[in-house]
């Protein structure tokens, strides 16, 4: 944490190695925050690139006083996230959860597989598939706990919302995954 | 305090979080384990929230940190001489590149190799594809003609072998069991031993004529077999002489 404060004040007198360094060291992180979010490499790229943008212009605006570089860092990913969603929702078409869902035809027997590499794979895609159609708030909460392994603390900063709202959301969320992956037949063995 | 379906549902992230107090937690499962409806839906919730943790962290597209750097600190100066080679081989240093390469350059050594290629004396001519095709066809044809001769050399020795065997086993089987009375002794013979028998002694002519078809048609392995086989053969011919 003291090092990427470090690495910012370098940035900020114009040392563009610090700036690289700081862009190697986040960027998988940003890259998999927003691919999770919008479950497409292309895009999750681009907006990776638009976050990294947006915090090269705002760095001056970061305190390490009011959190870690990383939180502030999520923080400026979730809201240009949520920039995009608002953006692009009335060119999204909403497709049906039943005609583009891809449905597991037979869990029990595909598990016998001997690729199992290659289940774990549909099966990450099946994962992936419901997390997208989460509402962006529950999917926001679900990504950044479950996937990011952040605390509650600072989900609530990243979020800018109450704890139990926090909570609440993450719990609506699991939920709602649990029934999604339920419906494309991924049931518990 | 009696747990409600509601408790659950609400609770549920705290229990699967590690946030409820133990006596909670006690009540927690309690009530899950005898409802109906609770049960399954714990269940699916834990295996949806295990699924995604087990969701893999992908790695960073190669060219996003480039594109980043590029739409923020500008297009990098092109490097030239010893930087830009420093910079190839980092590029390249990597593990899987390093083992494809490895293994690209093993197949192609092995491939010019069993061509017939010389590397005490490399010729151009010889990478050519005819000359490869040529030298490895003849190769092949000498592999296939060593391990064909290979294995009938084999079989042959098998066949005296089991000759062999069955010259010690049958003497000795027949005409152990035979009285005493029957033991003859030639006049003046002070050794204790008795010659061979005829049939001992066909069966040993028998083999030594298929000794030396042998040796005619394998010269080495003909002599060697000669050398083993006649001392087998004596050996075996005195043993059997002795018992009678």
């Amino acid at each position: 944490m003291e090092q990427d404060a470090q690495l910012v004040q370098q940035c900020l007198q114009g040392d563009g190695s610090a700036w690289e360094e700081l862009v190697r060291h986040h960027s998988r992180r940003v890259f998999n925050i927003c691919y999770r979010f919008t479950g497409n490499r292309t895009e999750a790229e681009d907006l990776a690139q638009d976050v990294f943008l947006r915090i090269y212009k705002t760095l001056g605006s970061y305190r390490s006083a009011h959190g870690g570089f990383a939180t502030w860092m999520t923080s400026v990913t979730r809201n240009l996230l949520i920039d995009h969603y608002r953006r692009t929702k009335r060119d999204r078409i909403t497709d049906s959860l039943d005609d583009a869902m891809p449905v597991v035809e037979n869990k029990q027997s595909s598990a016998r597989r001997p690729d199992e590499q290659a289940l774990l794979g549909e099966l990450s895609s099946q994962v992936q598939f419901a997390l997208t159609k989460l509402s962006p708030e529950l999917r926001e909460a679900v990504v950044l706990r479950d996937l990011q392994q952040l605390e509650y603390s600072e989900i609530q900063t990243v979020l800018a919302v109450p704890e139990g709202t926090v909570k609440s959301r993450i719990n609506r969320g699991r939920i709602e995954l649990a029934r999604i992956l339920q419906q494309m037949g991924v049931r518990p063995s | 305090m009696n747990w409600t379906c509601e408790q659950t549902e609400l609770r549920l992230t705290d229990y699967l979080d590690a946030l409820l107090e133990p006596e909670q937690r006690r009540e927690f499962d309690l009530h899950v384990n005898g409802c109906e409806r609770c049960s399954p839906l714990v269940a699916s919730v834990t295996h949806a929230v295990a699924n995604l943790r087990m969701l893999p962290e992908l790695e960073t597209p190669p060219r996003l940190v480039y594109n980043i750097l590029d739409a923020t600190l500008g297009p990098r100066e092109t490097v030239s001489g010893w930087s830009a080679i420093r910079a190839w081989i980092r590029g390249i240093a990597s593990p899987r590149f390093a083992y494809g390469s490895l293994s690209v350059a093993a197949t192609f050594l092995m491939l010019v190799t069993a061509s017939g290629f010389n590397w005490k004396k490399p010729k151009i001519a010889d990478l050519s594809p005819v000359n490869i095709y040529r030298g490895t066809n003849r190769q092949v044809h000498q592999a296939y003609a060593r391990s064909s001769k290979y294995v009938s050399d084999l079989r042959v020795v098998y066949e005296i072998q089991s000759k062999l065997r069955e010259s010690n086993e049958l003497p000795s089987g027949n005409e152990g069991t035979a009285p005493d009375s029957n033991q003859q002794k030639d006049p003046g013979r002070t050794d204790g031993t008795n010659p061979a028998t005829p049939r001992q002694q066909n069966r040993a002519n028998e083999v030594n004529s298929h000794i030396q078809v042998l040796a005619e048609e394998f010269p080495v392995l003909g002599e060697k077999l000669c050398f083993v086989l006649s001392g087998k053969l004596s050996g075996a011919l005195s043993g059997s002489s002795r018992l009678q």
